[in-house]
């Protein structure tokens, strides 16, 4: 890729000239040094040489400092703690709310990269509520010998209280957060699918926030598309599920509560959404078989509920009996159509390992495509070959749960140890149904500060979709970045920390 | 809006009303104590007396003096009336309404916190009392303002009114029992200081120019009670605080018996002689105004918080 030399040595004299008389200018950051070695990385292409869409970023750090960086990273630090933007980690004793990682070097992606990304999100969530809607309706999929029933009958997500019911605009899954990687060579595959109940948006909203407090400058250089949207998307995609056609229908935000890790986003899209954030307690269901809440005035009518609760808890009634998150009746409820709920109830179907690997079938079955975003190679312990394949090469694999999130329990094969090896060997062994595996990818890089250095670190990338009667794409995502030297975990449970992600339009100035 | 959210609110302003009080209570006697003159033993004590936390001190086994009266009131977390506890249910119950209030308020309230809990295990030295402590009162001033100035005046806000109104009448009540008390027993040496201590029990309540605007006469025991009681333009005054609770009350629904009470308190509070109040009197009739203002906390309660039980 050609760099414009228009911008960096434009800049550099200008910032020599800056410096005030007298003080001696500490170097800047020599982009000359730093090394992703045989990783794709996201902001360099080669050895002092920014991407287009990264000039403005590089050329910022080649005029300051470390100490000048680290600077800005503690103001980065402190406008999050004084934010409030925080995490919960489990079993973490008194401590409920942690600071939210983020580091101040953006990621970048141009525009016109991501476009297609765009579209490849929409076509592939697009398939899977049609694959959804299929499994709990007609089976036209499975009739047709294009999906296995026994890989249905044996998914612990399937919900036979789900079979017939149509919910509005038959979509299932209203909200969906897909997790992409990038290659050495340069290709964005899905890693995975998340239909449950994804979190990370509000992070990727408040790095934004961040990111303006603290380098407003770098803002400058680029253009740079807005994120700040997406509350008032999600409103209006959760307000066509509403049973009642009216202007102002009543939206839920249902929180386990304070403990758990995603709290401080249930606050805030109910905040941004001036939705009400409720209990399950606050939350009762009529003999009308329609869903109240306990207000100030009595009861009120709800119309939809944006849950962030995981289907097992959501109603005692028909799920866990001694859950106490939930609502008893709001199954019901939802199923003779008197109240949206999002995600839907037994959309959990898609979101497994061992589905992901049919989705480019699906895709090609339901809208007759290709899929745009290809799915990293798979291997299902279930079939005798591909079990084979995974235990010979064990370590090169990345060996996965089908259906376990959060980057937990969880096998990557260049760094195990021979003893975990033999561990998930018997594991595999004992039960096949429950593994997957994919060839340990090489995921790319983008520059991270760590400490006074700034060194490549791997990222990937999780954009969210919406789709009610409409679809809507975030400009970008929530960028994870595994903070430790060449560990391949983002997840903030994890020791992942966050960027922000920049879609640059590098034809506009 | 949700009876659960409208609890979170109430005790959020409670809470806010609260550090402020407390913040102003210790500045005050900060001040004081250096007006008097060294044979005076300056009564530490009273500060843990006004707060209602004199047995929670006394189980700690401390001596009464300044520092460890301070660090209590301040930053012990065992104490539930210290600035710091306080505080933290604040933050608390706010966290768990951020949808509700406008964001800035969680992020101020946020900072005021962490800039206090960054000092917690210090013991506030004389040389920065004055300025963390008035730091605090200006921030829970500034969120006050904040609220009125950017929140919707709707349900909501009503419930913050009702919290702030209850707690400022609880403190004023609670700061004259205390303090009168305080000036009884009328040792010769303590005379000359007699007028020191009620321009410092007014100062306690912000009071002190707006008791000079209002009255406009030198201090004296009656008229400052009849201020702090009875007055209806000082917006500490317990009289203020029942107007105020009864225009909130009657824009909620089902407002009946809450109303009702506070009526009931106003016109008792209206038809009391506070001149003939003294010592064990006064002591009694504001035992009974404190036990009507929690009354008026549980119909609150029964009616809008907590409908079901």
């Amino acid at each position: 890729m050609p760099t414009t030399p228009k911008t960096t040595p434009a800049t550099a004299p200008k910032a020599a000239t800056k410096a005030a008389p007298g003080k001696t200018k500490l170097p800047g950051f020599d982009w000359t040094s730093y090394d992703p070695g045989p990783f794709y990385d996201e902001l360099i292409h080669s050895p002092g040489n920014a991407r287009a869409a990264g000039q403005g970023i590089a050329s910022y750090f080649k005029k300051y400092s470390a100490p000048a960086f680290q600077k800005k990273q503690a103001a980065c630090d402190l406008a999050i703690r004084e934010m409030g933007i925080s995490f919960t980690i489990y079993s973490d004793g008194e401590n409920i709310d942690r600071s939210w990682p983020m580091d101040i070097i953006p990621r970048v992606i141009p525009l016109k990269e991501w476009q297609r990304l765009e579209k490849g999100l929409i076509q592939r969530l697009t398939a899977l509520n049609l694959f959804i809607n299929d499994v709990y309706n007609d089976q036209k999929i499975i009739k047709d010998g294009v999906f296995p029933l026994a890989l249905i009958t044996s998914s612990k997500d399937f919900l036979k209280a789900c079979v017939g019911v149509k919910p509005i605009h038959g979509v299932w899954a209203n909200i969906c957060g897909s997790d992409l990687v990038r290659d050495d060579e340069g290709t964005v595959y899905v890693l995975e699918d998340n239909l449950r109940v994804p979190s990370g948006v509000s992070y990727m909203l408040e790095n934004r926030a961040v990111s303006k407090r603290v380098l407003p400058h770098l803002f400058n250089n680029h253009s740079i598309l807005p994120i700040d949207d997406y509350p008032s998307q999600l409103y209006d995609m959760l307000a066509s599920l509403s049973p009642r056609p009216s202007e102002n229908p009543e939206i839920v935000v249902l929180t386990p509560g304070i403990y758990n890790s995603a709290y401080f986003e249930h606050a805030y899209l109910a905040q941004r959404m001036g939705a009400a954030l409720v209990t399950g307690s606050d939350l009762i269901v009529g003999k009308d078989d329609c869903v109240y809440m306990r207000t100030i005035d009595g009861l009120a009518r709800v119309d939809v509920i944006y849950r962030r609760i995981n289907d097992d808890f959501l109603d005692p009634e028909v799920f866990q009996a001694d859950s106490t998150l939930g609502t008893k009746g709001l199954f019901s409820a939802w199923a003779k159509g008197n109240v949206g709920i999002a995600n839907a109830p037994g959309c959990g179907v898609a979101d497994d390992k061992i589905v992901y690997t049919y989705v480019p079938a699906i895709i090609k079955y339901y809208l007759g495509e290709d899929p745009i975003i290809p799915n990293v190679p798979s291997y299902l312990c279930v079939n005798d070959k591909d079990r084979q394949h995974v235990l010979t090469n064990m370590e090169n694999m990345v060996v996965k749960p089908a259906n376990e999130s959060g980057g937990y329990g969880l096998l990557i094969g260049p760094t195990s140890t021979k003893a975990e090896r033999a561990q998930f060997a018997d594991l595999i062994r004992a039960n096949p149904r429950k593994y997957m595996a994919q060839p340990a990818l090489k995921l790319s890089t983008a520059p991270t500060l760590c400490g006074n250095h700034i060194e490549p670190r791997h990222l990937d990338l999780r954009p969210f979709v919406l789709q009610g009667k409409s679809h809507y794409v975030t400009p970008g995502g929530l960028t994870r970045v595994a903070l430790r030297k060449g560990s391949l975990l983002v997840n903030s449970s994890q020791g992942g920390g966050s960027k922000d992600t920049w879609i640059v339009d590098t034809e506009r100035k | 809006m949700l009876s659960q959210a409208a609890e979170r609110v109430y005790w959020f302003s409670r809470y806010l009303e609260r550090t402020e009080n407390i913040a102003r209570l210790m500045l005050v006697r900060h001040q004081l104590i250096l007006d008097l003159p060294k044979s005076i033993q300056p009564d530490w004590r009273l500060l843990v007396k006004m707060l209602g936390t004199e047995k929670g001190f006394d189980n700690c086994r401390k001596l009464d003096n300044e520092k460890n009266i301070i660090s209590f009131v301040f930053s012990d977390r065992k104490n539930p009336s210290s600035v710091i506890s306080s505080l933290t249910s604040a933050r608390e119950n706010i966290r768990t309404t951020r949808e509700i209030m406008p964001s800035e308020t969680w992020e101020q309230l946020n900072s005021l916190y962490l800039s206090v809990d960054q000092r917690s295990d210090k013991n506030l030295p004389r040389s920065q009392r004055h300025k963390v402590l008035n730091n605090i009162i200006e921030a829970c001033q500034q969120i006050t303002g904040l609220l009125s100035g950017t929140m919707n005046h709707d349900a909501a806000y009503q419930f913050i009114l009702l919290g702030r109104n209850i707690e400022r009448a609880d403190m004023s009540t609670r700061i004259v029992d205390t303090a009168s008390s305080s000036l009884q027993g009328n040792a010769e040496e303590i005379a000359p200081y007699r007028n020191v201590q009620w321009i410092s029990i007014l100062r306690s309540l912000s009071a002190y120019q707006m008791y000079r605007l209002n009255v406009r006469r030198n201090v004296k025991s009656e008229a400052v009670l009849n201020f702090l009681l009875k007055s209806d333009v000082f917006p500490r005054a317990t009289a203020h605080n029942l107007a105020e609770l009864e225009v909130c009350v009657q824009k909620l629904s089902n407002h009946g018996l809450p109303l009702e009470a506070i009526r009931r308190l106003s016109a008792f509070l209206f038809d009391s002689d506070l001149s003939v109040m003294r010592d064990e009197k006064l002591h009694l009739f504001i035992d009974e105004l404190q036990a009507e203002l929690g009354n008026i906390h549980h119909l609150i309660s029964d009616t809008w918080l907590h409908p079901e039980r």
